[in-house]
């Protein structure tokens, strides 16, 4: 064993006795020991937000994201590390409200990273606010926002569940799924977890009748996307909300050789010849060769993911 | 007619975008670059894919130039705009070659001593799919004997330019080529025997490179393997040449949903150990303020590209401008730490990015790389270069070994120099918390007075730290007038050869190029301090450079801006007049 200096003494939560957060924690502290994640090969992103401290309790590597940021700082970490586990964590305001186009890009992009969503329908380090996921209530004829629903219905995602804060067994085995599914480098892993907020939008007696327990529904196929969309659409018209593994989508085979960008050689001494063919795509020789028609700055050909947009606004 | 001697030349190729400006000045760029001529190509766009005025520019010259002549020499000029467009700046002994399909040239436009060609290209080019490349073959034949060319060489240059193509493709070509020659031979313009005769430039290799490519090329060579952008008018080049490039050397560059995910992106890779950049414009620029902020206060290391064009707000997107300074200079919520870097051409943008890679992880902050539509998109040929220069310097980046041997690890421990050694994520033994939250010295969220100053002290610390490493700039003109001259950017060319022209009408000036606009370091202030009165030429419209060299405590009243924001590059006669003028010599 190397080893290793003295770090960070990981804190203790700042959470009101009785949140919902303290079985999101649990859950997550079991899923990694279970699967026996190094600390050091753990990341935990975290949003603004009660949740968002959830990244200073457990020794591992931790950030704090700008509000609504976690996603892309979390797609950041996982796309230049493959070896690491990333976990991003946030609540309904950071991943429904100021975030929410990022998750619908998670979806799309598919990382493999999991993402945990703490949804208690309220702001509550701001003092109890409400959220765009709170069910009802809402003024104007305003509705709410199902994430669970938004990612099934996004033809990329590959990993859909509920947990509850309220059923631990199940939200533990979950956060597990989680977990090995980003690991396995399936995909982005999503897991709602409604997680009440006992001091602004006590919930629990609420869900506790509004769940509907998936693993209790010998009818739901996990791997049927379509039958999971109108099982949760369908609950969502009554007010009602599906908890367990939704929607996981089957292995596509071994995982691709992913680029590791953080590990990928940069001394520029060993890379030299590949840099210099670079340059001779631009190098005009006077008298000698005419030049090369195929340079870069002239080339028609575009890389496929982007489109030319030299002459043109955005 | 006989060759007049020339050494500068300049032309401009216009009509409606999708007419093939570009090609034609391509092809031309291919011709005199082969005689060992420098060049400076640029273009004006409209915000759109097809039609439109559209034009491209050709400046060769022996002398490197960094900006476009005074007066263009030669105006091939595809429709009546664009002799509306280039006639005001034709030499009064000028060449025009006009299509004529649609009837004569508006004379009225041009100096009485131009002399217009006009060509019915829709009567001699061949009328089908592919009129218009035959079309800018044939304009090039006759462009090519007036710049003095053989027939021959211009013939090589097309081929070359055009050997992907298929066979009979380019033998179209060549036989309007041809047709072209015989149009000049019917006008009297036989080969070798043009208005000029172009002087031989300099053998040896040169790139004929943008400033975007150069910043891509110089991120990667840095060692940057990680990029993320939003595509944006003039930034989107820099994604796509790494698009293309980085996955060759296992990294990665993404297409990000906004501006805001792209600095996230970027900036979670930097915590990972990647280094990272993004590129934007303006309005991108200001989308990421926060995230700017975020670095300075997180202490993360990333490299922000701005490649400035018309504002305020969307502007005018294809469209030169420095005036973004402010928001670059001071932008972001809170008091960080910054650097912003501004190359003056693409030999620089190389230099500074390389720099500019190996400064953020050295501080661990933000380092701007300020370029504008100009520096950015317009193609100038450069010295290739040197990567015996390039080289990797990770600052205080700990290793496992490294942490294996400390008794502790704190992420934000304060140090003299104000930078704390760091650990990229995944290195063993080196667990520790990152957020933007002031925080102690283990990165847990503090707000006790004491430590938040001592945070805040350390912070802005770093720059002093690194401020000897910041490019100086570079001067020229006369060291010892008594009158300045500050230009950056896209102005660098420009104040450069207005020097020139001002020594000659006796006002010698001292010059400077900054390449580094914040922090103002001494080069600036030196000058200033020699100088009773000091021109600082910008475009924007309020003097942004000036309030912050003002903000440095450089006496403002010997400041005197020159500015300018219509959205079109100052030439170096205009400027040396106008200088002059205020001078009252």
């Amino acid at each position: 064993v190397t080893a290793m200096p003295r770090t960070y003494p990981p804190a203790v939560p700042i959470w009101c006795a009785g949140c919902g957060h303290f079985a999101v924690l649990n859950a997550l502290r079991a899923a990694i020991r279970d699967l026996e994640i190094p600390a050091h090969e753990t990341v935990i992103l975290a949003g603004i937000g009660c949740s968002g401290t959830i990244q200073n309790y457990l020794g591992t590597y931790g950030y704090h994201a700008l509000h609504g940021r976690v996603l892309p700082a979390a797609t950041g970490v996982a796309l230049a590390n493959p070896d690491l586990t990333v976990i991003g964590a946030g609540g309904d305001g950071d991943g429904y409200a100021i975030g929410v186009g990022h998750l619908v890009h998670a979806f799309r992009r598919n990382p493999s990273l999991t993402y945990i969503l703490m949804n208690n329908e309220t702001y509550g380090l701001t003092k109890g606010q409400r959220s765009p996921s709170r069910l009802g209530e809402w003024g104007g004829g305003e509705g709410w926002l199902d994430g669970p629903l938004l990612g099934l219905s996004i033809p990329s995602s590959t990993f859909v569940a509920r947990g509850y804060s309220g059923w631990f067994d199940q939200l533990r085995r979950l956060t597990r799924e989680a977990l090995e599914h980003a690991r396995a480098k399936r995909g982005f892993a999503f897991l709602e977890v409604v997680s009440p907020c006992v001091t602004y939008q006590d919930t629990y007696p609420r869900w506790e009748q509004a769940l509907h327990d998936l693993d209790a529904d010998p009818s739901h196929d996990p791997q049927d996307r379509a039958g999971a969309f109108a099982l949760a659409a369908e609950l969502a018209a009554e007010g009602r909300l599906p908890a367990g593994l939704l929607y996981r989508a089957p292995p596509t085979g071994p995982p691709a050789d992913l680029p590791a960008p953080a590990r990928a050689p940069i001394d520029p001494a060993q890379l030299r010849p590949r840099y210099e063919a670079i340059l001779d795509r631009y190098a005009l020789r006077p008298g000698g060769a005419p030049p090369e028609p195929a340079q870069p700055s002239r080339a028609k050909a575009r890389p496929a993911e982007v489109r030319s947009l030299d002459e043109t606004e955005r | 007619m006989s060759p007049r001697a020339v050494d500068d030349l300049c032309l401009m190729v216009a009509g409606q975008g999708g007419d093939g400006s570009l090609t034609l000045v391509n092809l031309l760029g291919d011709l005199l670059a082969g005689r060992g001529l420098e060049l400076y190509q640029a273009r004006n766009v409209a915000s759109r894919i097809k039609g439109g005025h559209a034009a491209a520019y050709l400046r060769a010259s022996t002398a490197r130039r960094g900006c476009l002549a005074d007066r263009f020499d030669l105006l091939l000029a595809f429709d009546e705009e664009a002799v509306e467009q280039g006639g005001p700046r034709l030499a009064e002994r000028g060449y025009v070659i006009y299509d004529a399909s649609e009837g004569p040239a508006p004379g009225e436009r041009l100096p009485a001593a131009a002399t217009v060609l006009e060509v019915p290209f829709g009567r001699l080019a061949v009328r089908d799919l592919r009129r218009d490349l035959y079309k800018n073959s044939l304009a090039f034949g006759l462009a090519a004997r007036l710049v003095g060319a053989s027939d021959a060489e211009a013939e090589a240059t097309l081929r070359a330019s055009l050997r992907r193509l298929a066979a009979p493709l380019i033998e179209a070509n060549v036989r309007a080529l041809r047709r072209g020659f015989e149009y000049a031979d019917e006008r009297g313009i036989l080969a070798g025997r043009g208005p000029w005769a172009l002087a031989q430039g300099r053998p040896g290799e040169r790139l004929l490179i943008s400033g975007n490519e150069a910043v891509a090329f110089g991120f990667m060579v840095a060692g940057g393997r990680f990029f993320a952008g939003y595509p944006i008018t003039p930034a989107s080049e820099i994604l796509e040449r790494l698009a293309a490039w980085l996955p060759e050397v296992g990294g990665v560059a993404l297409q990000a949903e906004d501006e805001l995910a792209a600095i996230n992106l970027a900036l979670g890779a930097a915590m990972a150990g990647a280094r990272a950049m993004t590129a934007s414009s303006g309005p991108g620029i200001a989308l990421m303020q926060e995230g700017v902020g975020h670095l300075g206060s997180a202490e993360i290391g990333l490299v922000v590209v701005d490649c400035q064009r018309a504002g305020p707000s969307t502007g005018m997107p294809t469209k030169p401008e420095q005036s973004d300074l402010g928001m670059l200079a001071e932008g972001a919520n809170g008091d960080i730490p910054r650097v912003v870097l501004a190359p003056g051409d693409p030999g620089d943008a190389f230099e500074l990015t390389v720099l500019a890679v190996n400064l953020a992880e050295r501080y661990q902050g933000p380092v701007y790389l300020a370029l504008d539509q100009a520096v950015s998109q317009d193609a100038v040929t450069v010295p290739r270069f040197d990567l015996d220069t390039a080289r990797v310097d990770r600052g205080r980046l700990l290793t496992e070994a490294d942490l294996a041997g400390m008794d502790e690890y704190r992420r934000y421990l304060v140090t003299s120099e104000g930078i704390s050694p760091w650990a990229p994520f995944g290195t063993f033994g080196g667990q520790h918390l990152v957020t933007g939250n002031e925080r102690d010295e283990w990165g847990r969220v503090s707000t006790q007075p004491a430590n938040r100053a001592r945070m805040m002290e350390k912070r802005l610390r770093k720059l002093e730290t690194v401020r000897p490493d910041l490019p100086r700039g570079r001067r020229f003109g006369d060291p010892a007038a008594e009158v300045g001259l500050l230009g950056f950017g896209m102005e660098t060319g420009v104040v450069v050869e207005a020097a020139e022209r001002l020594a000659a009408a006796g006002l010698p000036v001292r010059g400077l190029q900054p390449r580094t606009l914040r922090p103002v370091l001494e080069d600036v202030v030196d000058l200033v301090s020699a100088c009773r009165r000091v021109y600082v030429v910008e475009h924007n419209a309020t003097g942004q450079y000036a309030r912050i060299l003002a903000g440095a405590g450089i006496p403002a009243e010997r400041l005197e801006s020159v500015l300018r924001y219509d959205g079109v590059p100052f030439r170096p006669g205009e400027l040396a007049a106008e200088i002059l003028e205020r001078e009252g010599a």
